[in-house]
């Protein structure tokens, strides 16, 4: 798209109360544009902060140590590992019951399916909310916020286990 | 894991033969229908009290002898009863329902991991349990119920194994499939309980490939065999699998080929398993392997591996801890069959999945998954960094 017909739809889109009077038309092009201009420059300068220089290896590789760091936090909160609970401050089972005794290798987790509608929580669920299904129900243990570190962690042990799967949103 | 695929391909190479199947005369069908002996007697109780009608799926086999039953119960996993008691409360029915049995079968086969952790409190509770059950009891470990002492405390309340007897014109044997595993804890220094936790994390990349049946009963069996007539029946119980199915989970015997080399010559071989917590039906040559439900909590199928003989169970409800698990009663009629009559705890009318949708195995196309990271790291990342 080039920016004059990004121009021409911001002006449309803005929605002209008055075409026949060249004054406001005008006003509101001039609008468009300047708006436009700064919307344009601010994501070319995120655009710079986020990819500056290229690449370098010791980079990506930071990038993978912050992942597979939180992926082994998750796989040993998966697999009912009481230290990296107490450290997390959670309590993911009161059943001595971890996700992994049914679910190993994080099988049958199918994160590649979800958001979907979740039978058992009767909603539009998000794998998060399935995560905190299986802690209160058959876990019996505490429920974790959201935005939790022990969430993100099961959440990155959870995706990275089935980064394989083919990605099939809504699938039952 | 394409050297999984490779291994397979062998089995059916060196073993499925155009012409080798199991001896023709045990033709295989499957029904269901309603089970009419847990609705009589102590049974009706605990029934109508967790509002279920135990509906069970059956595998016949001709077979060729006189009529009896008997029972299978395994994988009850107790952790001591201040931890949870919901295992307790399962394998407890279980018992309590072989018992109910009518007509009443004539041994009971528990097929291990009777302890999660191996506790010697697990194992009392569960002998203590197992009083309930008053008729003959056999027994075979699991590796839950071992890698604590070594199997101490096991021999001592189960006694030794492999063991052998005729019964009824079929010679039962049970292995051990579970002592046998390399060792990785010594040189490692890890505890009594560190080397059983490895043990109990099914999906583990520590313990490695520790289910085997050994050479020491590899020759015990061959010998046991010797004398007696090839095409008379043999069931075998094990705790794991006799064949491939997925070894990262030891979902098999590592030395599954040496097994079927003695197993050969014989046409009439059933091997009845656990471990797998789940149903599964499997030909190997002239041998047929049937997998039996745990009564504590049923692991998934696994990604890749499941027999294509086995229809899968329903899709279990995590919700419901009386699903997908159980126990099994076996009768040989005088009709010359046996009848596998899965006792799936749930409340539906049937426990093999028709539509894909329903299946517990139905997903396997869609889930490619990774053994785990966190415990290839020593010291063990985590709990000791």
């Amino acid at each position: 798209m080039t920016l004059r017909s990004i121009i021409h739809r911001r002006a449309s889109a803005g929605g002209a109360p008055a075409p026949r009077r060249p004054a406001v038309r005008t006003t509101l092009a001039v609008s468009a544009v300047l708006l436009t201009v700064v919307a344009l420059l601010a994501m070319g300068a995120n655009r710079a902060l986020a990819h500056k220089e290229k690449h370098t290896p010791d980079q990506l590789k930071a990038f993978d140590d912050i992942f597979m760091e939180q992926v082994k936090v998750g796989d040993l909160l998966f697999h009912g590992d009481g230290a990296t609970e107490k450290k997390l401050g959670v309590e993911l089972s009161k059943t001595a019951m971890a996700c992994a005794m049914c679910h190993p290798f994080a099988s049958d987790t199918h994160p590649q399916e979800f958001p979907k509608f979740q039978e058992q929580i009767n909603k539009f669920a998000t794998l998060r909310d399935m995560i905190n299904w299986c802690i209160e129900k058959p876990n019996e243990g505490v429920k974790i916020p959201e935005d939790s570190e022990a969430m993100k962690a099961l959440e990155a042990y959870i995706y990275w286990s089935n980064r394989g799967s083919r990605l099939d949103a809504g699938r039952h | 894991m394409d050297h999984l695929s490779n291994e397979r391909r062998e089995i059916v190479q060196t073993l499925q033969a155009p012409d080798t199947r199991p001896d023709p005369s045990l033709r295989v069908t499957r029904r269901t229908f309603l089970h009419k002996s847990l609705l009589t007697a102590g049974v009706t109780a605990s029934a109508a009290t967790y509002g279920w009608f135990p509906l069970i799926n059956t595998i016949d086999l001709a077979w060729g002898q006189t009529g009896f039953k008997f029972a299978w119960v395994s994988d009850t996993h107790l952790y001591p009863k201040n931890v949870n008691t919901r295992f307790v409360d399962k394998a407890t029915r279980a018992f309590k329902e072989v018992q109910a049995m009518s007509p009443p079968a004539d041994f009971l086969i528990f097929g291990g991991d009777l302890a999660q952790l191996g506790d010697p409190v697990e194992l009392d509770l569960g002998a203590d349990i197992l009083k309930e059950v008053k008729i003959k009891k056999v027994f075979i470990p699991g590796e839950h119920d071992w890698y604590l002492d070594m199997g101490k405390k096991w021999e001592a309340l189960f006694g030794k194994q492999p063991w052998t007897f005729d019964h009824k014109g079929v010679r039962f044997v049970g292995l051990d499939t579970v002592s046998r595993g390399p060792d990785y804890w010594t040189a490692k220094k890890m505890t009594d309980k560190e080397r059983m936790g490895h043990m109990a994390t099914l999906d583990g990349s520590v313990a490695g490939a520790w289910a085997g049946v050994g050479r020491d009963q590899l020759q015990w069996l061959q010998q046991n065999l010797s004398s007696w007539p090839k095409d008379r029946p043999v069931v075998i119980f094990t705790h794991n699998p006799l064949y491939e199915y997925y070894p990262p989970w030891n979902f098999w015997v590592r030395d599954w080929r040496e097994v079927h080399e003695i197993l050969k010559p014989y046409g009439n071989v059933t091997n009845i398993h656990g471990h797998t917590h789940q149903v599964l039906y499997n030909e190997i040559g002239k041998i047929r392997s049937i997998g039996m439900l745990a009564t504590s909590w049923p692991w998934p199928y696994a990604p890749e591996g499941v027999p294509a003989l086995t229809k899968c169970h329903l899709r279990v409800d995590p919700g419901d801890h009386f699903d997908g698990v159980g126990w099994a009663q076996l009768t040989m009629s005088a009709a010359n069959k046996i009848e596998n009559e899965y006792m799936m705890w749930r409340k539906k009318d049937h426990i093999f999945a028709e539509a894909q949708v329903d299946s517990g195995c139905g997903d396997n196309g869609n889930q490619i998954l990774s053994p785990r990271t966190a415990d290839r790291e020593w010291p063990y990342y985590g709990a000791y960094k």
